[in-house]
């Protein structure tokens, strides 16, 4: 299991390093100019000529890779051009905004999909069955922008109940955290919920089919058990590689919930530095989320390695 | 199992029922919430350009002249001016005792520090061409300033209110970016990008009973319906800069108080008079007589604004009011087009920047508009970042539109003046009546002096347009009506000395 640990982390590093490249790369031949959308409606060609010296641009593209690179073997993530400040503490603070609220959505998602998902398995073609059906098509169908405009519609400005936008940092009060925190985990997590129950149910009824499950149930095991131990760890396996797509999801890519609730999280700041060309915020920032998604799919293989011994076997043989 | 689900069911279901009552209580009071629309980049005010930004410039420092919401210039860090009779030497004098936020006594020094860094090319400040007149500027004493001047220049007071040249301690330049001191009304608090800027009232600020709020705090919400919502909900007390297609039905609601002024924002129909078909004065007039500018502003701006001839809005007292507009006429608009050489009118492509909703809406109505006058548009989308480096000056028709600027001289004569640094990235426009006139209204001292030659300018204008200018955009904001003491500032940015929050 070591051994197959080790093996997975070293490929971590290999694709983050090969991303680097491929991100310096694709940033590069996006149309625009940063100077042109710093300088805005001050942009005359002598302003635009003189800054692209002052901010390095005219260096061959090999050595602003090689600048970038060092300053990233030094820890350094660079400077934000438009911001005029590191991007290293803005990427963070964003970062930790995003992980809280795709740690929440997270749980709810892991917690409430795989559950759902084992009862509707288990009452598959009872009324529960078809209600969670019906209602896994509504919320896969109908996109998550609608649910958080009728939430904020709903709750903060008919009932009053919950602020409509805004993060607050936990030490502005841990109420006035939860409270913002409420609505935008809600519609993140129903639409994924939907999808990972779906998946979930499906995997699980082909598992209870299955010979293992007659035999377990052969060997006069509880219900409970054969359901607990022998159907949901292998019926989790689609689930799980679900998850750790999600998980990158939630972190970088749920930029119209970050903009209609306006939290301020790393996928409007990686849209922030597209619309402005700020590049080096916009290869840091996906460097970063690169990491995460390789990490959690790390974190996934290992799951699947612990709930499957066929792949830990295999995998160390 | 099912007792513990059952109990977990539970809780769940009274932690959302108890959610009203950990419900954050209404901000510190008498603090002013503001709601804008994107992150600021910049917090060195030398180095601002956006809308949102120049807020903050407004509320943190002062110039040495301030421009009052009727577009007069108001005394600020100078109590009073003079000028040489050549208008080449100008004499500022500061007001005294003025304290930054950090304590520390603002003088002539700094303000001479400001501008030679403004002046300086290294610190690429983006409002410098604005400045290019100064040659010399000095500190006689701690409450003088003294500029020279390469050529006459009667607008020089009025510039000092714009956006960018804030008077700042001439120390503490380094921490401009992350830690801003100035000698404004609010002092910085914090800033999280993305999130808001928390301002706090400068207690020691130069005018006695000023400001009357404890602090402001601006929102950034990108999601109009989201700002709405949270107006509505008292989270937010005002929304800058409205889509104008919300002013008529948020004005509806009787706990909403919603202001929309004119304001010398301009956007325009750019046309290339270098490359046909638009190198023809003909085709350029066609189009402006066969498009009606009242159908333009209905249809793109929902009635928030109004048809104007240069950039100079019809609420201004310099706007030609004597030019007579010819009646909108389509047929005789195609007819001018076989004049010009195009019998079966003009098929020629439209781009619109993508991401500037007012300005996409104005090429489509171009497009359905100029139709009937023998012009074939075809609409074509570009990113609104690549716009500057591939569009401007360069297509043959695009859309396009500019901020106001302070003064009437600075709002022509760059986009007008065929030495203008704006015309060589717009429409290449040449023509010897506007500049003479141009040039003679940025010489005369006499607001009646120059009067009459802007309304030369407008007049020459009319009859050869440099592209289709289409209107002055109305600035729309939605304040709640507990507050009071706050103008809605055609330059878009606010005064909140006076205001209060019940």
């Amino acid at each position: 299991m070591t051994a197959y640990i080790l093996r997975r982390l070293l490929g971590v590093v290999a694709v983050v390093a090969a991303t680097t490249v491929l991100i310096f790369g694709i940033v590069h031949i996006l149309p625009g100019n940063v100077a042109y959308a710093i300088l805005g409606e001050f942009a005359t060609p002598s302003a635009v000529a003189a800054l692209e010296v002052k901010l390095g641009l005219h260096d061959p593209l090999w050595l602003q890779y090689w600048h970038w690179l060092s300053g990233l073997l030094h820890g350094d993530l660079g400077q934000s051009l438009t911001m005029d400040r590191p991007a290293g503490p803005v990427i963070a603070e964003a970062v930790g905004r995003s992980a809280i609220l795709a740690g929440f959505a997270f749980a709810l998602v892991a917690v409430g999909g795989i559950g759902l998902g084992v009862h509707a398995a288990t009452h598959a073609g009872r009324p529960a069955d078809h209600v969670l059906g019906l209602a896994q098509l509504i919320f896969i169908g109908v996109p998550d922008f609608f649910w958080a405009i009728l939430v904020i519609l709903v709750f903060a400005s008919m009932l009053g109940w919950l602020p409509a936008t805004g993060y607050s940092p936990i030490s502005d009060g841990f109420g006035a955290w939860v409270s913002h925190l409420v609505l935008p985990v809600l519609v993140l997590a129903v639409g994924l919920i939907a999808h990972v129950s779906r998946l979930t149910r499906a995997a699980m009824l082909e598992a209870l089919r299955s010979r293992y499950v007659l035999m377990a149930r052969a060997k006069g095991l509880s219900e409970r058990r054969v359901l607990w131990r022998h159907a949901a760890p292998n019926a989790m396996l689609p689930a799980i590689t679900i998850l750790a797509i999600d998980f990158g999801l939630l972190i970088g890519g749920v930029v119209v919930i970050e903009t209609v609730f306006a939290i301020p999280g790393l996928g409007r700041l990686l849209v922030f530095a597209i619309e402005h060309h700020d590049l080096p915020l916009l290869q840091a920032g996906m460097l970063v989320l690169t990491t995460i998604y390789a990490l959690a799919n790390l974190a996934a293989d290992l799951a699947y390695a612990a709930l499957n011994p066929r792949i830990r076997y295999t995998a160390s043989a | 199992m099912t007792l513990t689900r059952r109990a977990a069911i539970g809780a769940a279901i009274g932690s959302v029922v108890a959610l009203p009552a950990i419900r954050p209580a209404r901000a510190a009071s008498n603090v002013l919430r503001v709601g804008i629309g994107t992150s600021l980049s910049r917090l060195d005010p030398l180095l601002t350009t956006i809308g949102d930004e120049y807020i903050y410039d407004n509320l943190v420092f002062n110039g040495l002249t301030r421009m009052a919401e009727d577009l007069t210039t108001q005394p600020d860090l100078a109590e009073k001016w003079e000028y040489g009779t050549d208008l080449k030497s100008w004499t500022f004098h500061l007001r005294q005792g003025v304290k930054y936020h950090d304590g520390s006594i603002m003088v002539a020094a700094d303000v001479v520090a400001m501008f030679k860094r403004l002046m300086d090319p290294a610190t690429t400040a983006p409002s410098r061409s604005n400045y290019d007149m100064i040659t010399g500027v000095e500190a006689p004493d701690d409450h003088t300033v003294v500029f020279t001047l390469s050529y006459p220049y009667g607008g020089f007071a009025d510039i000092m209110t714009d956006r960018q040249v804030k008077i700042v301690p001439r120390g503490k330049v380094d921490q401009l970016a992350t830690k801003p001191i100035g000698t404004g009304p609010f002092k910085f608090v914090s800033y999280t990008p993305g999130d808001r800027l928390i301002l706090a009232k400068h207690t020691e600020y130069f005018e006695p009973g000023m400001p009357k709020l404890e602090g402001v705090e601006l929102r950034i919400i990108p999601e109009m319906s989201s700002k709405l919502a949270a107006l509505q909900s008292g989270e937010l007390d005002v929304v800058w800069d409205l889509p104008l297609e919300q002013v008529k039905t948020l004005a509806a609601r009787n706990d909403l108080r919603v202001e929309s002024v004119p304001s010398g924002s301009w956007d325009a129909a750019i046309m290339n008079n270098l490359i046909p078909p638009f190198n023809n004065p003909l085709v350029r007039a066609a189009f402006q007589l066969g498009v009606d500018k009242a159908d333009v502003v209905e249809l793109t701006l929902f009635g928030q604004g109004a048809p104007t001839i240069s950039m100079i809005p019809p609420t201004h007292p310099f706007y030609a009011k004597t030019v007579k507009i010819a009646a909108t006429d389509p047929a005789a608009a195609k007819k001018m087009l076989a004049q010009a050489g195009y019998p079966n009118g003009v098929s020629v492509p439209i781009i619109v920047p993508v991401g500037r909703p007012v300005r996409e809406r104005l090429g489509v109505t171009l497009q359905q508009l100029a139709k009937p006058a023998g012009f074939d548009l075809q609409v074509q989308r570009v990113s609104y970042s690549s716009f500057d480096a591939e569009v401007s000056g360069k297509a043959p028709l695009y859309i396009d539109g500019y901020f106001a600027r302070p003064t009437i001289d600075t709002s022509t004569f760059p986009f007008l003046h065929t030495t203008g640094s704006w015309n060589s990235r717009l429409w290449h426009y040449k023509n010897a009546k506007v500049d003479e006139a141009l040039a003679a209204g940025r010489l005369a001292g006499d607001p009646a002096e120059q009067s009459k030659h802007y309304i030369a300018m407008q007049e020459a204008l009319n009859a050869d347009p440099a592209g289709y200018i289409a209107y002055s955009v109305n600035f729309a904001c939605a304040y709640r009506k507990s507050v009071t003491g706050v103008k809605t500032h055609p330059m878009r940015w606010f005064d909140l000395r006076t205001t209060v929050v019940a």
